[in-house]
């Protein structure tokens, strides 16, 4: 499950995420990054289900991390689209692929949020959350 | 055999038509006729087939609209003029204005532009109109801020002096950042390629012998009918880089064909919609028609070399690009498009059932369009500084073993600020800042080696000043070695002697 993580004052200096990983034996894969002195973010795709994804959200919120569940990362408004391509190949991922019709599709696993293709797109029409 | 470009051998135009008025005409789309060759062979399809329809939807920068707004009262002759706050042209008579795909808005610039102007009119938006003018005894008001609509105006005319290249350069980036091109986002390390044109499906690529299109030909333009001006800027058709001039009426064009765009640190521009009949009035021009993607060839080049003439990385055809990945040096690359085939075939489908139905005829034009031209670069003839021409020469090089502490004293001695730091053989492996050193000293580390940034950012003696300046500014760097071509240290280039050069000269 992918998460976004928001660190406040108090708890961004603290190795927070790496005792989570310690304390848990949970893989978290860092998709995204942002820390500053004073604040962060971060995104996270957790490896786990059930009762260890509880333990993993229960652990953040100790911690005083403020954590919100990405379900969606992005939205494409396919009227708008012109089913160009121009945010298929720059997606580092391979998130975005084109079908035999020349249809935009979007993979909402291998997202990691970047927003290259918002940039890319030539006729604005990609959303992040 | 030589044969007279455009002969009409197959059959006429007016026999065409002919076929056309009584529904008998064989009209198929260039994918179409590609499968008819395919299963039939080419004789066959040349023999049966009267018109092949083509289409292309990509980027257009090389277009725009005169508008004509019509006389207000009491009248203004307009000197400059805003729609949407985009500025249009005004060097034409009092209400008459050109609006370019590529004019940018003065509020929200990137975001919106003259091709944003252009969708928003033919979906019959309103638009906000301002104009100034200095006012004369003919026309006494000088400002004007109104609203209007295309139904409001006289004439709204898409004229657009380059469209429909025949096909077009693919692009990817050896550099180690991402570049926000016209090519779109290209990402580092040869990451990603783009590419545009229609391939088998490009109006001019279909008839690349010229022998049918010219001044006259009427054709799809904006989802709306438009004709051939004649060729266009740029024109290049001896390399199969032919473009075309075309108008239209754009009051009788759909913004699902004609759609402002945005390439990202680039700036706007607009999609269009072209799609060109072509008469099979002879087997060359069939043969054309019958080419494919693995037929169509182009060149993926390094957008990361900002020069006229950027290296050629490799050959390739629209399959292979179409396909989704190149490959380049062993490795899969993923390519994609920038203009849309979706939209580029249904141009064809539209174009194939307008004629089918009757209501679009084809029309033998009043002059073809030229099969050379002579392509001509703009060379610079004011001279402009190299690198070569303020660099420093004498300057103090280290070496990766030596001393920091001898070498911060031979920095203060010499008052510089940069050290290049040479092999034996007098080849750059590496740079020192006297920040780099300050904080080598005081973190007690004793080899030029230990501290020194070895990939550097470097200049060659004959680039032009701005290029290098602009290199600087992007790495946040205030020097740059300058090498030859084996990187064999010969000068430094810094901003603050560049500086001073500019300060002296303008005090001179």
């Amino acid at each position: 499950m992918k998460l976004k993580l928001i660190y406040s004052p108090e708890n961004v200096q603290r190795p927070v995420l790496s005792e989570i990983i310690q304390r848990t034996n949970v893989p978290i894969n860092i998709l995204k990054a942002e820390v500053k002195p004073n604040s962060g973010e971060m995104l996270i795709d957790v490896l786990a289900v059930g009762e260890k994804l509880k333990e993993v959200l229960s652990l953040f919120q100790k911690a005083g991390v403020k954590v919100k569940e990405i379900t969606r990362t992005l939205e494409i408004d396919h009227v708008r689209c012109i089913s160009c391509g121009a945010c298929v190949s720059p997606c580092p991922v391979q998130a975005i692929s084109q079908d035999e019709n020349w249809d935009i599709i979007f993979d909402e696993e291998k997202c990691i949020g970047c927003r290259i293709c918002v940039h890319a797109c030539p006729m604005g029409v990609i959303q992040m959350f | 055999m030589f044969e007279e470009r455009g002969a009409e051998k197959l059959r006429t135009y007016e026999e065409i038509n002919q076929k056309i008025r009584q529904g008998d005409a064989i009209v198929l789309t260039a994918d179409e006729f590609i499968k008819t060759v395919e299963s039939s062979g080419l004789e066959y399809a040349a023999k049966e087939v009267d018109v092949v329809t083509t289409g292309t939807f990509g980027a257009m920068c090389s277009s725009g609209a005169f508008i004509n707004f019509g006389h207000a009262d009491p009248p203004i002759k307009m000197f400059k003029c805003w729609l949407n706050d985009v500025p249009a042209y005004k060097g034409l008579a009092a209400v008459d204005c050109y609006i370019g795909a590529t004019a940018m808005s003065e509020t929200r610039d990137f975001e919106y532009g003259g091709g944003h102007v252009i969708e928003d009119l033919v979906s019959g938006k309103e638009i906000e109109l301002r104009a100034e003018a200095y006012g004369t005894d003919c026309y006494p008001r000088r400002s004007i801020e109104t609203a209007i609509n295309i139904n409001d105006l006289n004439q709204a005319i898409l004229l657009n002096p380059r469209n429909a290249y025949e096909r077009y350069n693919a692009a990817t980036n050896s550099t180690d950042r991402t570049l926000y091109t016209y090519m779109g986002t290209l990402l580092p390390h040869y990451g990603n390629v783009t590419y545009c044109g229609a391939g088998q499906s490009s109006p001019l690529y279909k008839d690349k012998g010229f022998e049918t299109v010219g001044i006259g030909t009427r054709i799809f333009l904006g989802g709306g009918i438009g004709y051939i001006m004649g060729e266009g800027t740029q024109h290049n058709p001896q390399n199969q880089l032919g473009t075309l001039m075309v108008r239209g009426d754009l009051k009788k064009m759909n913004n699902r064909y004609l759609r402002g765009a945005t390439y990202y640190r680039y700036g706007t521009t607009l999609y269009v919609g072209v799609g060109i009949p072509i008469p099979i009035i002879n087997e060359k021009v069939a043969a054309s028609a019958a080419l494919k993607d693995d037929e169509i060839f182009t060149k993926i080049l390094d957008y990361g070399i900002p020069s006229r003439s950027r290296p050629t990385v490799k050959k390739t055809s629209y399959a292979e690009l179409k396909s989704g990945k190149v490959v380049i040096d062993d490795r899969e690359i993923a390519s994609s498009s920038l203009s849309s085939f979706k939209v580029a075939s249904e141009i064809a489908k539209t174009l194939k059932e307008w004629i089918t139905e009757g209501s679009f005829l084809l029309n033998r034009p009043a002059e073809l369009i030229t099969d050379h031209r002579e392509f001509k670069p703009l060379e610079v003839r004011r001279r402009e500084p190299r690198v070569g021409d303020v660099m420093i020469r004498e300057i103090t090089v280290g070496n990766p073993t030596d001393d920091i502490k001898s070498i911060a004293k031979i920095l203060i001695e010499k008052g510089v600020d940069h050290l290049p730091i040479a092999d034996n053989e007098g080849k750059l492996v590496g740079i020192v800042t006297s920040w780099d050193l300050a904080k080598a000293l005081a973190q007690d580390k004793k080899q030029l080696d230990e501290v020194m940034t070895s990939r550097v950012i470097t200049a060659r003696e004959d680039e032009v000043i701005d290029m290098v300046v602009r290199r600087m500014e992007q790495h946040n760097i205030s020097g740059v070695p300058v090498v030859d071509q084996s990187n064999h240290i010969i000068g430094i280039l810094t901003t603050d002697h560049l500086s001073r050069k500019l300060i002296r000269r303008h005090l001179l």
